[in-house]
């Protein structure tokens, strides 16, 4: 059982990613695009992710509910040393959610919408550099872990575990990944000459993605960073890292073949495979901090938890991914019949 | 201001917002179900324009509920670390049936809010039921999740150690069924009269008098009908407490010496210093029989029971109060409401309207009073006799930065939501009209 709840951790970890990510990216893509350009960004973005990015964000709900569940001490440190950050992330997803709303249900349209879009570009940017910053302060070994936290000074624990370079690097290559994701979903959602935008804006998330990426490398491994240590001298990690890479290939021959369905299934791959490389290079050890590494096993909820949970998953994964699925295919398909 | 008094204004002013979108956004679709099924029936445009008016209010109420609740969910562990990392997995299964739930209702909003004239009609009626009923099963099994925390269950609690776990034996704790009982019935009272009261504004204006008055009707009677029913479901709840939370019934009834025959006290100032009552009215040995069913029971009050067990009495009792005299105000006007049906002179009295405007808050007062009794009730206790709300705190100092920053921002979206509405009522009232 625990390895269902295991599968479930992941798989919401990497559907929140890929979901949740392509939305927040689409705030990204509008952010970096001319005035006349957002203004078709704006109302795409609206058909695409309307009827489903509710559904999208629900992802994190039900990774943050397994952690607690099950991982009762890996979500712990999370939320006593990633307070800041974590805060800053829901006041992003609050402000970005009510803006999405208020920008498309107003039922008057006037100079109010600069407000709503002006929120949403601002948080859809700053609530995934956020949560990549999380993300890189559990692998960037600066939290440390003490019986009691007060022997700390707050700085020691509550700043310097998530505001470093390293885990600000990882903050923007994760945002940059979520405009990858984005541009590569809305290449297949507008009309031929609308799209030309999409794919530049593919072709500069992919770049921007390479060198945010290699930069938190070069500097991972001039200043030892274990997780980039690590990370180099795993085969997986490195083959899976390249195979990312040579996806690029059929990726750019299918987005030019307008082959929608397909390009966004390697685009979902190339993420797959980066995220796959990332854990795999030190697992079972999914934080690790200054004096220690947390080991995902070690430290799980009693049996009887565990098994009560992955009855509860299964259970909850047969009545809504069939829902969810179809959710996704109806409304995407019946906008793409539409237009042909 | 110390940590863990911010710890908790923070996390009560973040509940009393989520619980208003969440009550809205899981009683509204049923509204919005009746409406959708009357143009289903009758092919009349005015309630095809009424259920498109309702659903975006849906929508609205039901994205804001979710941020605000993904907030919670947040909030739970960033506040209150040392609680989380013990219940968490006590308490995971409602929360993870809840998350399913909830999915299924993302999933479904989505489906009827996009289906207009792309989906068979039947089903896109029916994906709005699922909407109401998965937004119900949410509600009550968050509930449940706070029944626990009255009365833990599932687990033996040895030298400080939480073993032998037995989650389904916690989500069924003892509290769980009379809680969501109440909370149910609550939720459907509070926005059926909320809801009625707006649409009772436009009438009492004149403005589409034919539009708002069929809404009006739809809402009321969801409101009337648990108004009425919510009484039986307090007396359930009352004799739970006095049982298994003594201490609670003597704080909500400001009931200081133990004594048999206990009076029921109505309103009063509390005196926590003479440990009196003042200026109440007393009904001699009703507080026994509602407790115990037996007019000459004993009642246990809070000199009984530790200094530092006891929360504060004079908060908890005015809750109370505020919460069953509102209860029965709307038990009075839920009925006043079924009377005119017979007597449809009324509806020409615009005095009639005025009285449902004036109460359109009243149910969400009433409620949040509700939880008052319930969490400060509870207190000093997060886990009732298992933990001290003070030791389940966050190590990080300087909560109270962040309580501000969510009462800024909670403040605003309130505002910008209510104009939000205000602007989709004046857009109703101007189309086809």
């Amino acid at each position: 059982m625990l390895y269902v709840v295991l599968f479930f951790l992941m798989f919401s970890l990497y559907l929140y990613i890929l979901l949740g990510g392509a939305d927040y990216g689409a705030g990204i893509v509008e952010l970096f695009s001319s005035k006349e350009n957002q203004k078709i960004t704006k109302k795409t973005i609206y058909r695409v992710m309307g009827p489903v990015w509710e559904a999208n964000h629900i992802w994190i709900i039900i990774l943050i509910v397994i952690l607690w569940i099950a991982f009762p001490v890996y979500y712990n440190i999370m939320v006593v040393h990633l307070h800041i950050p974590l805060t800053i992330v829901l006041l992003g997803v609050t402000l970005r959610g009510v803006a999405f709303v208020f920008r498309h249900y107003d039922a008057v349209i006037d100079d109010s919408q600069k407000l709503y879009d002006g929120m949403f570009k601002i948080s859809s940017l700053m609530t995934p550099i956020f949560l990549g910053m999380v993300f890189g302060a559990l692998i960037s070994g600066k939290i440390k872990i003490v019986e009691d936290v007060s022997t700390l000074t707050f700085y020691e624990a509550f700043i310097r575990p998530w505001f470093n370079v390293f885990s600000i690097l990882v903050g923007l290559f994760f945002a940059a990944l979520c405009a990858f994701l984005s541009s590569v979903l809305l290449i297949g959602e507008s009309e031929k000459t609308v799209s030309k935008i999409y794919i530049m804006k593919a072709s500069f998330a992919t770049m921007m993605v390479f060198i945010i990426g290699l930069i938190t490398f070069i500097y991972g491994y001039f200043f030892q960073y274990v997780f980039v240590q690590d990370f180099l001298q795993n085969g997986y990690s490195i083959t899976l890292m390249f195979l990312s890479g040579i996806l690029l290939v059929p990726l750019r021959i299918t987005i030019r073949k307008g082959r929608r369905v397909l390009s966004r299934f390697f685009a979902g791959l190339q993420v797959f495979l980066i995220l796959l490389a990332a854990l795999i290079s030190h697992f079972p050890d999914i934080i690790i901090t200054e004096n220690s590494s947390i080991n995902l096993l070690d430290n799980i909820a009693p049996d009887s938890v565990i098994k009560v949970l992955g009855i509860s998953l299964i259970i909850g994964g047969t009545v809504i991914l069939p829902g969810l699925f179809h959710l996704l295919k109806s409304f995407k398909m019946i906008k793409i019949l539409e237009r042909n | 201001m110390e940590n863990l008094d911010a710890a908790r204004l923070q996390m009560a002013f973040t509940l009393i917002f989520h619980i208003v979108f969440a009550c809205i956004g899981m009683v509204m679709p049923f509204f919005m179900v009746v409406s959708h099924y009357k143009w289903l029936k009758t092919r009349d445009k005015i309630y095809l324009t009424l259920t498109k008016s309702w659903q975006k209010g849906v929508a609205i109420f039901f994205v804001t509920g979710a941020v605000s609740g993904t907030a919670l969910s947040f909030e739970l562990g960033l506040l209150w670390p040392e609680f989380m990392k013990h219940a968490g997995p006590i308490i995971g299964m409602p929360f993870s049936l809840e998350g399913a739930a909830f999915f299924v209702e993302a999933i479904a909003l989505g489906f009827y809010l996009y289906g207009w004239n792309k989906l068979p009609e039947k089903f896109h009626w029916f994906t709005g039921i699922i909407i109401g009923v998965s937004g119900v099963a949410s509600g009550i099994l968050v509930v449940a999740a706070n029944g626990w925390m009255n009365s833990p269950t599932g687990f033996d609690y040895i030298d400080g150690k939480f073993l032998n776990i037995n989650p389904i034996q916690a989500m069924l704790n003892p509290a769980w069924f009379t809680q969501a009982l109440h909370m149910t019935l609550a939720a459907f009272t509070a926005t059926g009269f909320a809801v009625a009261g707006i649409h009772a504004y436009q009438v009492y204006k004149k403005r589409r008098v034919e539009l708002h008055k069929r809404a009006f009707k739809i809402a009321i009677t969801f409101g009337a009908i648990a108004a009425i029913l919510q009484p039986i479901s307090g007396d359930i709840s009352a004799k739970d407490i006095a049982k298994r939370q003594p201490v609670k019934l003597a704080a909500m009834e400001a009931h200081y010496n133990t004594e048999k025959g206990a009076p029921l006290y109505i309103g009063g100032i509390v005196d926590n210093e003479t440990q009196n009552v003042n200026y109440k009215i007393a009904i001699p040995g009703m507080l026994s029989f509602l407790a115990f069913g037996d007019f000459d029971a004993e009642v246990k009050g809070l000199n009984d029971f530790p200094l530092d067990e006891r929360p504060n009495v004079a908060m908890v009792h005015y809750a109370f109060q505020i919460m069953v005299g509102i209860g029965t105000l709307l038990l009075c006007a839920g009925i006043l409401y079924f009377v005119s049906l017979k007597r449809k002179k009324w509806f020409t009295n615009n005095k009639y309207w005025l009285l449902f405007v004036l109460l359109a808050p009243m149910g969400f007062i009433a409620l949040e009073a509700g939880w008052i009794v319930t969490e400060v009730g509870r207190q000093p206790w997060i886990i009732h006799k298992i933990m001290r709300t003070k030791d389940a705190v966050t190590p990080m100092p300087g909560i109270v930065f962040s309580f501000y920053t969510y009462v800024v921002v909670y403040l605003t979206l309130s505002i910008a939501v209510t104009w939000l509405m205000l602007r989709q009522i004046k857009v109703l009232n101007h189309s086809n009209s």
